[in-house]
């Protein structure tokens, strides 16, 4: 297994290298750079535009830029982004908390409500539950969640009762903590939701479908014959046959840890990832970009993998050689 | 809703307990009263106020970063050694309380305050100023447009000490703009000395830096940042400058900033009265207006705003050398280049319907280079084209243009389809929105027009580099000194959209108006610089290069609990935020 594992890192290095290459060259495929939006200020100059454009050498071929930024990365410097006149480290750092955190609360909520009701729409398969669960998911799966996080904060305004997006209260600090925690609390109920319907959807549609597929199996009527009771049957023998397809989904929303709920998170005012990173594409900063790229790229590498493993601690018949 | 109604109740109750002893408190309060009215009005301290801006600053450096979400905090971070009045627009003293010039405008002599302070206690001093001029603006090191505008032709101010509160300008040549541009932030020697020595100033006071380490002498300091959430600011106790009624100034107490994302979520904020100002859209209005004696906010409509909006078609006549043609086709240079057909363009565009729909009747025509709010070198007097599509078809038949084939597109007199590309940059809706009401007005006139939104970096580099575009609606921030927009106007400069760059004016008019601001930026007589300028002005609305639109109003909702609230287009409504202050009854 561990050999398995140490493989899987290797093959990673050169898969992330073609990435960041690609990634690189494709941020560079767009015209200009980020100095350009200065160009149309009259009170900047060619000269000073020029000299910050060699400062950071973007007035180099792409592909020595490149070797540039390959050459920081090995001593751990993500670059300096152009926008926030800030190491890109440091602006990663002070996002990153955030966003986390809303990602693991509503991962953690979506899968708590999921699991549940998708065991239960296929133990009701076709009874009042089953359908009622799944007129929930298809409008969790079609409604927009740019659309329903707006409706979330209508509501909010309208009734007063939760606060209109941001993470904490103006008077954050004259709260002790358990107020803190409690402030922070109300304020992610509203994204949390936005982005828990979605996913909640897709999660419980596919708990359903796996469940019911293992419930025709033949073992499952051999349990049955043997007289054991239905919650025996259910819990113990089907629900672990079932459990593979969600892990494998869970590799994949780990990989959206950072990226997932960006959307969400502009449309709330979440001071997180999202609204950096957009605002960072927009502009051509592009070390912020490629550092994002690259955190994307190996969530997604590293969740895969995850989810491997899981998947052969979970069930003795998957075995890596 | 509990709380309030024991609260009131409690209230009652001590009403009805002092009621018994009215009298003798009444002659108590009017004995209070007597002996301290003459303090009564200084009770001005303290509250806070809240306000939404919808990007992060980019660094707390004013030497590096000039993007508005940058200076609208480090302007009231840091000072200059002038202002400008945000209400009259006239130059006024700040950290110098008085000037003089000698030598017929080339030395300029400050005398800087001695009662002003860093916040981490140093006195404010004439090094400071060298300093920040010497080794930070000048700093071949340290790329920055402040270096630009203290560069003329080529040359540099240099600096002298004449004692510790005394600084001697001496200017290469003549600058009438020098005073307006002296509001310059001034940076504290002893902070930066270092930073400068190891060669790190281009990194440091970016937005990583711990707020207490960014000093200024402005009316507030830096307390907390965090970014895409908040930035509080706090009163600067050590603050020099003193209200008329002997009150240290600023009032108020703490300001914040609310980082939102959205000007939707900002508007949502203040209806829900947890921010205290709020910068209207025309298309706001209607729904705030109703809501201003229940929301307890008055809107303010202080006039026309400065950011412009226009349509500039491509008049370069250059050779591209790759090519050794135009770079773009000669015959749509032809009608591009025929004043004529500029001027039935411009009588062809319904200012009015871009105000009725874009900005719900909020908004101005258009028709100097200046903004009618920019006060004195703004000229009125410039020649307009009202909307008039008879008028408009007959300039264009006069001049050749008109529809041969009965097809529904006019010709010119080779038989070319008048057809063209209009870009503008897709980050506007408004400029969006503007560009498919002229596409629709030049439709009229039988003109083909394709319709384009690029993105704003692509604009930019056909705009500046690679020239080949047709026609676009793009806009600049205006101001109120005239010079300042020297690359856009002066032949050789590099905004100068319609041919950048020219190593020689190319036309009669274009060599005049290089000429007006040559001479203007040397004309230390206002009366005589107003002169220039108005021509400039009339120079454009007669040869239009650019044909301008609409100005949007400056309109904006405060909330009704400030005092000394004095909103102007130019300085909007917290201009002299130092004196501003919060009415008892909305203190908490």
């Amino acid at each position: 297994m561990i050999n398995y594992i140490l493989r899987r890192i290797l093959v990673a290095i050169p898969l992330l290298l073609v990435m960041s290459l690609v990634t690189f060259l494709a941020i560079n495929l767009a015209p200009g750079n980020f100095f350009d939006s200065l160009k149309l200020d009259p009170q900047f100059s060619e000269e000073t535009i020029q000299h910050y454009e060699s400062l950071y050498h973007l007035d180099k071929p792409v592909i020595v830029q490149y070797f540039y930024w390959l050459k920081n990365l090995l001593k751990f410097d993500l670059g300096y982004s152009f926008f926030y006149n800030c190491s890109v480290k440091k602006i990663i750092a002070g996002r990153l908390l955030n966003t986390l955190l809303l990602s693991v609360v509503s991962l953690i909520f979506t899968w708590i409500i999921a699991i549940p009701l998708g065991i239960i729409a296929a133990v009701k398969r076709n009874r009042f539950a089953d359908r009622f669960f799944s007129l929930i998911s298809f409008v969790g799966l079609s409604i927009p969640s740019f659309f329903f996080a707006l409706l979330l904060l209508y509501f909010a305004s309208q009734t007063g009762i939760l606060p209109l997006g941001g993470m904490r209260s103006a008077n954050f600090d004259s709260l002790n903590t358990l107020e803190r925690l409690f402030d922070i609390a109300k304020h992610i109920i509203i994204p949390t939701l936005v982005i828990s319907a979605s996913a909640f959807a897709g999660l419980q549609r596919i708990m359903r479908g796996s469940l019911l597929d293992v419930l025709r199996q033949q073992y499952i009527l051999t349990a049955r014959a043997k007289g054991l009771p239905e919650n025996k049957v259910i819990y113990f023998h089907a629900l672990r046959n079932a459990i593979n397809p969600l892990i494998t989904v869970f590799g994949y929303e780990f990989s959206g840890l950072l990226s997932g709920a960006a959307l969400t998170e502009i449309i709330c005012s979440w001071p997180g990832l999202g609204s950096l990173l957009l605002a960072a594409v927009r502009a051509q900063d592009i070390y912020l970009v490629m550092a994002s790229m690259m955190m994307g790229g190996i969530l997604l590498l590293a969740g895969n993998l995850v989810s491997d493993i899981l998947l052969a601690w979970a069930d003795p018949r998957i075995r890596y050689e | 809703m509990k709380k309030q109604d024991k609260k009131q109740n409690n209230n009652n109750l001590t009403f009805l307990n002092n009621l018994k002893k009215l009298p003798f408190v009444a002659v108590v309060f009017l004995f209070i009263f007597v002996c301290i009215s003459g303090f009564a009005e200084s009770d001005k301290y303290g509250g806070q106020i809240v306000l939404a801006t919808t990007s992060d600053p980019r660094s707390f450096n004013p030497v590096l970063a000039k993007e508005t979400s940058t200076t609208a905090i480090t302007g009231i971070i840091f000072e200059g050694l002038t202002r400008t009045n945000g209400e009259t627009l006239e130059i006024e003293p700040n950290l110098a309380e008085s000037w003089e010039i000698r030598q017929d405008g080339l030395s300029w002599v400050f005398r800087l305050r001695n009662d002003v302070f860093w916040t981490d206690g140093k006195k404010f001093t004439a090094d400071d100023v060298i300093f920040t001029f010497n080794e930070l603006i000048y700093n071949p090191n340290i790329p920055n447009s402040s270096r630009d505008i203290f560069t003329i032709e080529g040359k540099t101010f240099q600096l002298k000490k004449i004692d510790d509160y005394t600084v001697e300008f001496i200017l290469p040549v003549k600058f009438a703009p020098f005073l307006r541009s002296m509001s310059q932030e001034i940076l504290p020697k002893h902070a930066l000395e270092n930073a400068v020595k190891q060669n790190k100033f281009n990194f440091t006071w970016g937005t990583d830096t711990s707020p207490k380490d960014i000093i200024g002498t402005g009316p507030y300091q830096l307390k907390e940042y965090f970014p895409g959430e908040r930035i509080v600011l706090e009163k600067n106790p050590r603050y020099w400058r003193v209200s008329k009624d002997d009150d240290r100034l600023p009032y108020i107490e703490k300001i914040i900033y609310l980082i939102v994302q959205s000007q939707d979520t900002d508007l949502l904020k203040f209806q829900d009265g947890e921010i205290d100002y709020y910068g209207l859209r025309g298309s706001d209005y209607p729904l705030l207006k109703p809501q201003e004696k229940t929301g307890n906010f008055t809107i303010y409509d202080t006039g026309a705003s400065f950011g412009s909006n226009f349509l500039v078609f491509n008049l370069n006549t250059s050779i591209n050398p790759k090519t050794g043609r135009t770079y773009i086709d000669k015959n749509k240079l032809s009608w591009f280049l025929n004043i004529d057909f500029r001027k039935a363009v411009a009588h062809a565009i319904d200012k009015q319907k871009i105000i009725e729909i874009l900005m719900n009747g909020l908004g101005y025509e258009q028709n100097s280079s200046m903004s009618q709010s920019s006060g004195y070198f703004y000229n009125p007097n410039v020649t307009k084209y009202n909307y008039d599509l008879d008028k408009a078809k007959e300039i264009l038949k006069n001049a050749g243009f008109f529809d041969r084939n009965n097809d529904g597109i006019i010709e010119d007199k080779d038989g070319n389809k008048v057809e063209f590309n209009l870009f503008t940059n897709s980050g506007s809706t408004e400029r969006i929105q503007i560009a498919s009401i002229i596409r629709k007005d030049l439709q009229n006139l039988g003109m083909k027009v394709n319709f384009m939104a690029l993105e704003f970096n692509n604009l930019v580099s056909k705009l500046t580099s690679t020239f080949d575009w047709d026609a676009i609606i793009i806009g600049l921030t205006g101001g109120i000194e005239p010079h300042f927009g020297k690359n856009v106007w002066d032949s050789s400069g590099q905004l100068h959209m319609w041919h950048p760059k020219q190593a020689k004016p190319d036309t009669e008019w274009e060599k005049r108006v290089d000429g007006i601001f040559n001479q203007g930026v040397q004309e230390l007589n206002d009366k005589k610089r107003k002169v220039l300028y108005d021509e400039w002005q009339y120079i454009i609305s007669e040869e239009l290069p650019v044909i301008y639109t609409v100005l949007p109003a400056s309109i904006f909702a405060v909330r009704n609990k400030f005092g000394n609230l004095k909103p102007t287009p130019y300085g909007g409504a917290f201009h002299n935020l130092e004196e501003i202050y919060i009415k008892k009854e909305c203190r908490k």
